[in-house]
Order: structure tokens, then C-alpha cells, then sequence
């Protein structure tokens, strides 16, 4: 026999021996199934609560942060200082930023490229008696080269659209299903609110970003815009900035953070009541907030899983003590003591990671059940529950490791039994 | 013919509190050739089960030399013991000591795991001895739906399945009514008859008559040796 075929028989050996060892850890988590999930309770809760938290924090936070994904290094967004006021509402109500601030910027500060400005709103749609909603971007030319969007076909909007306040519109591909356009959909007259629309162009696929997608959406002329929705979303373009030479991208934000404040008549020492964000500092928000989620996550898993980990212990070393002729007949037909270890580790390892699959599972619905209900009681446009790749694997990660830790001392004094003794135990 | 076992002034003390030891064994000589079927006989508490887990690396001994096919067992570690007993031992004991919910397939395969030996090849090694005690019909029943004939016949398969050099027997028949004794008697001189050496401790005159040679015990000493003269 060659020495590769004998290294091949023993892997082979050792995983029939992992297949087995897990094989005989289910059936005996099975074997109790009411004491094995009463045992893995406290890692279940943990890691429950963990994923429900998470979740719809990073699901407000997804939303917050979509407009800012497609940003390129040489953009920055702008938009009303909306934390000057104690509630959103109010800074709505009060602050007032308009396409023409964007003319403005664009004209008078040199080191500007390009300027893209939009405005939101969302809208009910139809097409031939089939109706939905979707959001609505009221934009200009400028949107789809300073966001480096691509289209499936047709062309965006023209600024002879936005002169001429055409009632025109590029839709995103969710937006074929939902009202069941035809393939060719291009020409077709869709009801957008009051309007009704011509599709003149479809947006290429951009996918799903923090488990939301970003093609349900249609965009329209933003003085057309300006015409359906009135003032008050009129008083709310936001712009997206694009500089000529992102090396001195500071320099600009002063400069356009100086127009702007020329534009609407601040005084010195006035608090500027537009905010503007670039790449940069949006990583830096993104980076303090995923530094709290991990703090938060750190300290309810410490502590769940410490409570949850010595429940486990409690039940291995009576697991060990029920079983001790189940470790005698093993040893006497041959198994050595780490064979003996490995079982009982593997044997908690197993309960703790199931644990957290269950907690996970329920977190992940609970999560979601949570975001019904505020929907229905706060705010129907309450983003929904998102659970990160992350959370899952650190969530299962960290279960596994209490199932290791905690059941190490049990396993390891199952080991040390004495064959003869364990075999004779009643 | 080969030796297997060669035993010389074997000693077991066990520890007795405050009180010192407790003598078990009290210096034991003792050869078996390879083939041979020793039925080991004595009193209650004389020491038979302390000497067949001694020669079975159950357990090792206080003091004194054995040879198991010319290697010294009585120095070796814990796992190398295991390894032995994976390897050149097949156990049959009074309870059968089968695992309550490992189907009859997976306890007969059990010394096979611990030998890395892969699971289809395993499993088609136990088949061959389950089929051997033509149990087939019993491979996924659980040993509680067994009579004790049965599930002494299950724990002789799986002493089996490892090829080993030697079986022992501590009273496989003690659970057991007068007529199932006697079949699993006549299995285990069949399997004599086949060329296995076989270890038999028993209290038992018409269960001891079926070995060829007859060792007693007394007070952890050996007090007779001699063949068993058939008629
Ligand atoms: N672990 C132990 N600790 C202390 N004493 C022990 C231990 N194991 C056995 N003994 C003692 O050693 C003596 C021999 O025990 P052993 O089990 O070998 O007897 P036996 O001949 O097999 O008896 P039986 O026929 O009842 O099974 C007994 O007196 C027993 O009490
Ligand atoms: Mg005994």
C-alpha cells in the first residue's frame, strides 16, 4: 500500500469517526429532547435577543444609509440640516432647500463638475388596472453621470424634459413586475399618483443593498416633480455634489459650504441649516455605528451565553454521569481516552450550536413580527428587519464556543473514568 | 503451538481506606497456548474477574509480568491498553453491556469506529458476523426488543468483528435460563473449534465443561490447572 493511500484510509477514518461521534450527539440530544432544549434555553434567548436587536437597528440603519451606497469618492451629498430641530417633522417644516440652490452651487463655485439634484416622494402606481407604489426621485440630467447609473435600455431624462416639465419617466426592472409591464415597455403610459407617464427608459439592475432593493423606483423630471407634489417636497431637494478634483475635495466642501450660506442668507456664527456628507465621513458614521452594534452584541452574548454555558455544564456532567456504563463499554471495546473527550465536547458543541440555530430562527422572526407591528401602530414606511451575515455566523460562532468551553470539564471527566469502574456502575 | 499469554507472580491489591490494601490477586503464573479454551473457576469474590480484566487490559496489574503474543502489557499507558483491547480483544460479559439506543448493526460495528476503520467497510464487516449468528433479521432492532439469548449472541458479534486474538467471557451465561446457557455454550466451543482462543470465567460446573482445560481459583491464588477429560 503507498503511504497516500493510507493517509486517504485514515482521513477517511477520522471523518467516519466525526460522522459517528455527531450521529450518536443527536441521538442523545433526541434521545431527551424537553431536557436538551430546557438545557440550551439560555443560549436560545441570547442569541434570540441578539438577532432581534440587531436586526431592525441595521434595517433603520440600511435605509438611512442607501442613498449614500452608490457615492463615489469625487461626490458629496447634501441636504438640510435636519438635527438643528428637536424632530424630523419640524426641520421639514422649517428648513427649505430647493433646485435652486443646486443652479446655484453649480454656477458659482468653480471647483463644482456637475450637480444632481432630487427630490422624494412616494406614490401610488398603475398600469391597465394593476396598482402598487413605489418611490418617487424627481431628478435632472446630471443624476444618472454623477451616480454612474446604467440603463437596460431607452435613455434618462434630458434637460429638455426638465425645461419643458415632460411627463416622462425612467422606471427601475422591479418595477415591470409589479405592475406587469410587457417586455417592451418602453412608450407605455403608466398612472403615476394623479399623472400619467410615458416610460422612456429602464434602469439596469442594481440589486439589493442592506436587504433592501434599489429597483423599486422611478425616476421623473424633478421640476414635473415639483408640479405633481407641490411646495413641500419641492423645499426638500437634496443634491448630490460632484467635484472636479477629488484631492481637494475639502477645500470644495468649504467653498460650496460658503455658497450655500451666501444663497440663503446666514449670518456669522449662524448654524449652517444644510448638512453636507462625503464619502469619507459617511464611512465614519458607518464605522461608529457598527462599533456600537458590536459593543451591544458583545455584552448580551457575554452574558447570556456565560448563563446559558453553565446550564450546559450542569446537564453534561449529569449527561456523563447517567452514561458512565455507555463510557466503560466504549473504553473496554477500544476507545481511548480522547475518543471519550471528543464525544462528550462534541456532544455539547452540538446541543449549544443547535441552540443557537433555534435562536436565530426565532430571532429572525421575531424581528420581523416587531417590524409588523410598529408598521401598523408608528409609521407604515418603518424599514424592515435585516439580519447581517455577520450576526448569523457570530451568533452560531459564539454558541459553538460556549458548547466547547462549558463542556470541557464534563468531557474531560468522562475521559479519566477507569474502564473497569464505569463498566460496573449501576 | 504459539503462546499468547504468559502470566508470571501477577499481584492485585486494592486500595481498602484507612485500612491498607485488600490482597485480590496474590501472585498468579499462568500460560495459554493459541486455540486454547480455558474455563477459570472459583468461589464468589476468589478473584476470576480481576485476573480475566488483567489478561484483558482492563486494568493493570500492582505488580508482576505479562506477555500478551510476547509483548509486555503490564508498563503500557491507558490508551495503548485501549489500543490492545481494540485490537487482539473481543469482551463478553455477564449483562451483555450492549448500548441501549445504538441499534444491533452499530453495536456490532462499535470496536470498528475506534479501529478508523470507514463506515461502509464497517458496516459490511458487522453484517458478516451478524449474518455468521444468521441475526439478520435483528440488525436494526434495538437491544430491548431482544430476548437475553439473543443479546448475549449481539455482544458475542461485536467481540468478534475485530478478528481479536482472544475472547473473554465473564460469565456470558449468568443472565441467562439453562437452555439458552447451553446454546451460547455450544457457539462459543464452535468458535473454539475455528481456530479462537476463548477465556471463560464462570461458577458454573456444566458451563465450565465445555472449555479443554479447567483453571481454579481461591483466595486470588491458583490452586488447580489441568486439561478437562471428555468423555
Ligand atoms: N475496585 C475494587 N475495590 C476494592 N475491592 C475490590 C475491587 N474489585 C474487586 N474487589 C475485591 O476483590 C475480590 C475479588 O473480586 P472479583 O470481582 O475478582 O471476584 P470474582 O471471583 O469475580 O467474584 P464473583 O464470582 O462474585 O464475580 C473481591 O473480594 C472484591 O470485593
Ligand atoms: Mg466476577
Amino acid at each position: 500500500m503507498s503511504s497516500a493511500q493510507i493517509k486517504k484510509e485514515e482521513i477517511f477514518g477520522l471523518w467516519g469517526t466525526f460522522v459517528e461521534l455527531v450521529k450518536v450527539s443527536l441521538r442523545a440530544i433526541m434521545g431527551s429532547k424537553m431536557r436538551s432544549f430546557l438545557t440550551v434555553l439560555g443560549i436560545i434567548i441570547g442569541v434570540l435577543a441578539v438577532v432581534t436587536v440587531l436586526s431592525i437597528i441595521q434595517g433603520v440603519f440600511a435605509s438611512f444609509f442607501k442613498e449614500f451606497e452608490t457615492m463615489g469618492a469625487d461626490t458629496m451629498f447634501i441636504r438640510p440640516n435636519y438635527e438643528m430641530f428637536k424632530s424630523h417633522v419640524e426641520g421639514i417644516r422649517r428648513l427649505k432647500m430647493t433646485y435652486d440652490d443646486a443652479l446655484y452651487v453649480k454656477e458659482n463655485v468653480p471647483d463644482v463638475k456637475d450637480v444632481a439634484p432630487f427630490l422624494m416622494s412616494s406614490d401610488q402606481i398603475s398600469y391597465r388596472g394593476k396598482k402598487d407604489s413605489t418611490q418617487i426621485i424627481g431628478t435632472t440630467d446630471s443624476y444618472i453621470t454623477v451616480n454612474n447609473l446604467g440603463l437596460d435600455e431607452g435613455r434618462f431624462i434630458s434637460s429638455v424634459d426638465v425645461a419643458t416639465r415632460r411627463k416622462v419617466c425612467v422606471i427601475g426592472v422591479d418595477i415591470i413586475d409589479k405592475l406587469a409591464l410587457p417586455p417592451q415597455c418602453i412608450g407605455e403610459e403608466i398612472q403615476i399618483g394623479r399623472g400619467t407617464y410615458t416610460i422612456i427608459g429602464v434602469q439596469e439592475k442594481k440589486g439589493g443593498s442592506f436587504g433592501q432593493s434599489q429597483d423599486d423606483i422611478i425616476y421623473i423630471p424633478l421640476t414635473t416633480g415639483v408640479q405633481q407634489y407641490g411646495q413641500t417636497v419641492a423645499n426638500q431637494v437634496f443634491m448630490v455634489v460632484q467635484v472636479k478634483d477629488v484631492k481637494k475635495m475639502d477645500d470644495s466642501v468649504d467653498r460650496i459650504s460658503t455658497a450655500l450660506r451666501r444663497k440663503h442668507g446666514l449670518k456669522f456664527g449662524q448654524e449652517d441649516d444644510f448638512r453636507i456628507f462625503t464619502v469619507e465621513q459617511v464611512r465614519k458614521i458607518i464605522k461608529q455605528f457598527t462599533s456600537i452594534s458590536t459593543l451591544v452584541v458583545t455584552a448580551i452574548v457575554s452574558i447570556t451565553l456565560i448563563v446559558g454555558g453553565i446550564g450546559i455544564m450542569n446537564i453534561m456532567l449529569v449527561s456523563v454521569t447517567e452514561r458512565t456504563r455507555e463510557i466503560g463499554i466504549r473504553m473496554a471495546v477500544g476507545a481511548k481516552r480522547r475518543h471519550i473527550l471528543y464525544q462528550f465536547l462534541l456532544e455539547s458543541v452540538t446541543l449549544s450550536t443547535l441552540g443557537g440555530i433555534i435562536g436565530l430562527l426565532s430571532g429572525w422572526g421575531l424581528a420581523h413580527l416587531i417590524v409588523f407591528i410598529l408598521r401598523k401602530s408608528v409609521s407604515e414606511t418603518f424599514p424592515p428587519a435585516y439580519v447581517p451575515i455577520w450576526v448569523v455566523f457570530l451568533s452560531l460562532l459564539f454558541a459553538a464556543l460556549t458548547g466547547a468551553v462549558f463542556g470541557v470539564y464534563p468531557a474531560y471527566k468522562a475521559s479519566r473514568l477507569d474502564p473497569i469502574e464505569a463498566l460496573r456502575y449501576e | 503451538m504459539a503462546t499468547l499469554i504468559e502470566v508470571q507472580n501477577l499481584k492485585k491489591d486494592y486500595p481498602m481506606g484507612a485500612a491498607g490494601v485488600f490482597n485480590a490477586l496474590k501472585g498468579v503464573d499462568i500460560k495459554v497456548e493459541k486455540g486454547e479454551f480455558v474455563a477459570i473457576m472459583g468461589a464468589s469474590g476468589s478473584g476470576k474477574s480481576t485476573l480475566l480484566h488483567l489478561l484483558g487490559c482492563l486494568d493493570t496489574p500492582t505488580s508482576g509480568s505479562y506477555l500478551l503474543e510476547g509483548t509486555p502489557v503490564h508498563t503500557l499507558s491507558q490508551d495503548e491498553l485501549a489500543e490492545l483491547r481494540n485490537s487482539k480483544i473481543g469482551f463478553i460479559f455477564q449483562s451483555f453491556y450492549l448500548l441501549p439506543r445504538a441499534n444491533v448493526l452499530e453495536n456490532v460495528e462499535l470496536p470498528l469506529i475506534y479501529d478508523k476503520i470507514p463506515p461502509s467497510e464497517r458496516k459490511k464487516r458487522a453484517m458478516e458476523v451478524i449474518s455468521f449468528l444468521q441475526l439478520e433479521t435483528h440488525a436494526k432492532h434495538l437491544p430491548n426488543q431482544l430476548s437475553g439469548g439473543q443479546r448475549q449472541q449481539i455482544a458475542i458479534a461485536r467481540a468478534l468483528v475485530n478478528n481479536p486474538s482472544l475472547i473473554m467471557a465473564d460469565e456470558p451465561t449468568g443472565n441467562l435460563d439453562s437452555v439458552t446457557s447451553q446454546r451460547i455454550m455450544e457457539l462459543l466451543k464452535k468458535l473454539n473449534d475455528m481456530g479462537n482462543t476463548l477465556i471463560l470465567v464462570t461458577h458454573e460446573a456444566d458451563i465450565a465443561v465445555y472449555a479443554k482445560r479447567l483453571v481454579r481459583i481461591k483466595d486470588g491464588i491458583i490452586i488447580s490447572d489441568e486439561p478437562i477429560k471428555k468423555d
